[in-house]
């Protein structure tokens, strides 16, 4: 049995042969499977080739741009103490989430580390915690707002597989911002259970309950009256025109 | 009659000291072993003085000026106490200076010897005396009193300086285990001045702790918030020579845990500060104890840190351990105080 496995696999994993191959990052190993040189057959492991793990340079010019942005202004300011990654929400969940870290390697410029996190570093949810907490006045939490939009800047391939915009969701926000001017927590609610499909869940015994609690003390008619922001009409108008304008572009540029 | 009191060493402490004690009339022998008063600050032409940056002239030379206007005092330059014997509670001093030697009488001695800037040559590691562009902090401060900051190997503008802290400081291996306490806040300053300096030089800091205590606080965040001063943690290991005349520094950066070899343009060594040979010289010459560290030993390091194992003999300033120059002008002032009242005591 071992040995027909063995006969059907024709090509060798990349770096196979190395001793303690688990030391060494996938990134760090060069082979190409099929590769002549001079006539000379070097395919696979004839052509392993492990590159340096050694930082050789600061790029500054990306510390620059991310200074220049306004989520990102405060970067010159993080002297690494951690209290953004202590106080956070996902690192806990996500070991791999450490805005400190993240933070350091865009003061670095260090692009070469930040890519291996393309899937985490949107893992944010925003409750500010780090923002409140941070010693200087960082801003970690927008800090990974400057990092999202960077990473869509430099690594869009590899963001494409990670990170997929659900069609249906990013109606359901835009439909309740532009007609409501701010988010609304029991339609947001509804949404997911309709999408979940779990619709019967939402009229349970808890929540008729809690519905016939709310109508009898008035805060049912509370929300309903919350209204929109004051002047919303032209504030709708300009967010419609930018959506509008980006689309364009977006389509000019396909 | 009038006190004599004997101050050894002309720097920020002994000249405090000495020009206290001659406003209250007491007559002051002030003993310097160089040609002229003010001791590394003036050696080394310290130019501005942390935290506040006010021009080092502004202390050093008003108590230089304070000092050698005084008639009470009178300065030996070029000189050095060749004997001293205990006379009952006085002191029988020999002064040896090049007009020949002078024995007096003195009823207290302060000691105010100071210290040395850490050699950064003993530390091979880093490279220093063998890289032109392998400076330390007293070269560069010398550096900016003399008005070039540009790269010593060929006179051009920096475009990326490396400080490297705790050399000479907190490393067993060169014996010296304590901190320095001033080298980090001297580091920041200078990183501030040379960015407003070169306004496109990077500058970097390689540190393993910043300890820029109290006030000196204020220095450290400018110099990151604005002046965009980048800390990365780990101690440089190996300082080597780069493509197109730059200098390498091969570390670990441990926030993220790998090596770096980064070329620079200028690095300069956050050397720190030792008790020198003139510790133990006066340690033996004139009986008092000596630290594990090189340093004059205070009798009590919290409630006399100005006061030796010997009666009548005090100490101030940096013979004791590293001190801020504010620190070691106080420690003139107290230690001025204690001397006086020996000194009236035992009329």
């Amino acid at each position: 049995m071992a040995l027909e496995k063995q006969e059907k696999r024709l090509v060798a994993e990349k770096g196979e042969h190395i001793i303690a191959r688990h030391l060494i990052e996938d990134d760090h190993i060069k082979e190409e499977k099929n590769l002549v040189i001079d006539g000379v057959d070097v395919s696979g492991r004839w052509n392993t080739f492990i590159t340096t793990r050694v930082d050789s340079e600061f790029d500054r010019a990306f510390f620059q741009e991310i200074k220049e942005t306004v989520v990102g202004s405060r970067i010159n300011r993080c002297w690494q103490c951690g209290m953004c990654t202590a106080s956070c929400t996902v690192t806990p969940l996500y070991r791999r989430f450490n805005p400190r870290a993240f933070i350091y390697m865009m003061q670095l410029g260090n692009l070469k580390e930040l890519k291996k996190y393309v899937d985490v570093a949107w893992r944010c949810v925003g409750c500010y915690k780090c923002s409140q907490r941070c010693p200087k006045q960082v801003n970690p939490a927008e800090m990974m707002e400057a990092l999202a939009l960077l990473i869509k800047k430099y690594f869009p391939e590899e963001l494409e597989g990670k990170l997929k915009i659900d069609e249906e969701v990013k109606k359901i926000y835009e439909d309740m911002i532009l007609g409501h001017g701010r988010l609304d927590l029991a339609k947001l609610h509804t949404s997911s259970m309709q999408k979940m499909g779990k619709t019967k869940d939402l009229i349970g015994k808890i929540e008729r309950d809690a519905i016939f609690k709310m109508a009898k003390d008035g805060r049912a008619f509370s929300i309903l009256r919350l209204g929109k922001p004051h002047n919303w009409g032209k504030s709708k108008d300009a967010i419609e025109n930018y959506l509008k304008n980006v689309k364009t572009i977006e389509n000019e540029a396909m | 009659m009038a006190e004599n009191i004997l101050v050894i060493g002309g720097g920020p402490a002994g000249m405090q000291s000495a020009t206290l004690l001659a406003d209250l009339g007491v007559n002051v022998s002030l003993v310097e072993r160089d040609s002229y008063l003010g001791g590394n600050p003036k050696k080394f032409k310290y130019k501005f003085l942390f935290p506040d940056m006010q021009p080092a002239d502004n202390v050093i030379g008003e108590l230089i000026r304070k000092t050698e206007t005084n008639s009470n005092i009178k300065i030996y330059y070029s000189s050095e106490v060749s004997d001293f014997k205990e006379n009952g509670k006085k002191f029988d001093v020999t002064i040896k200076s090049p007009n020949g030697n002078e024995t007096k009488t003195f009823d207290s001695v302060i000691v105010a010897t100071g210290f040395e800037h850490f050699d950064p040559a003993r530390d091979a590691k880093y490279s220093y005396q063998l890289f032109d562009d392998v400076i330390d902090i007293k070269d560069l401060e010398r550096m900016f009193g003399e008005g070039n900051v540009n790269r010593p190997s060929n006179g051009q503008p920096p475009k990326n300086v490396a400080f490297i802290l705790c050399v000479g400081s907190r490393d067993r291996h060169v014996g010296n285990q304590y901190c320095s306490r001033v080298c980090c806040t001297v580091s920041v300053k200078q990183a501030i001045e040379l960015r407003e300096h070169f306004p496109d030089c990077e500058v970097y800091i390689f540190y393993m702790d910043i300890r820029t205590y109290g006030f000196f606080e204020d220095l450290y965040w400018e110099a990151m918030e604005e002046h965009d001063v980048q800390i990365v943690k780990g101690r440089v290991a190996e300082i080597t020579s780069g493509p197109n005349n730059t200098v390498i520094c091969k570390g670990e950066d441990t926030l993220l845990r790998g090596p770096f070899e980064i070329p620079f343009d200028m690095v300069v060594l956050a050397s720190g500060m030792e008790g020198g040979p003139q510790s133990p010289e006066m340690a033996k010459k004139l009986g008092l104890e000596l630290d594990e560290h090189g340093f004059l030993k205070p009798q009590n390091v919290t409630l006399a840190p100005f006061k030796s194992n010997k009666k009548g003999v005090f100490l101030a300033g940096a013979c004791t351990g590293p001190k801020a120059i504010s620190d070691s002008i106080t420690e003139g002032g107290a230690a001025a105080m204690d001397a006086y009242v020996y000194a009236m005591k035992n009329k």
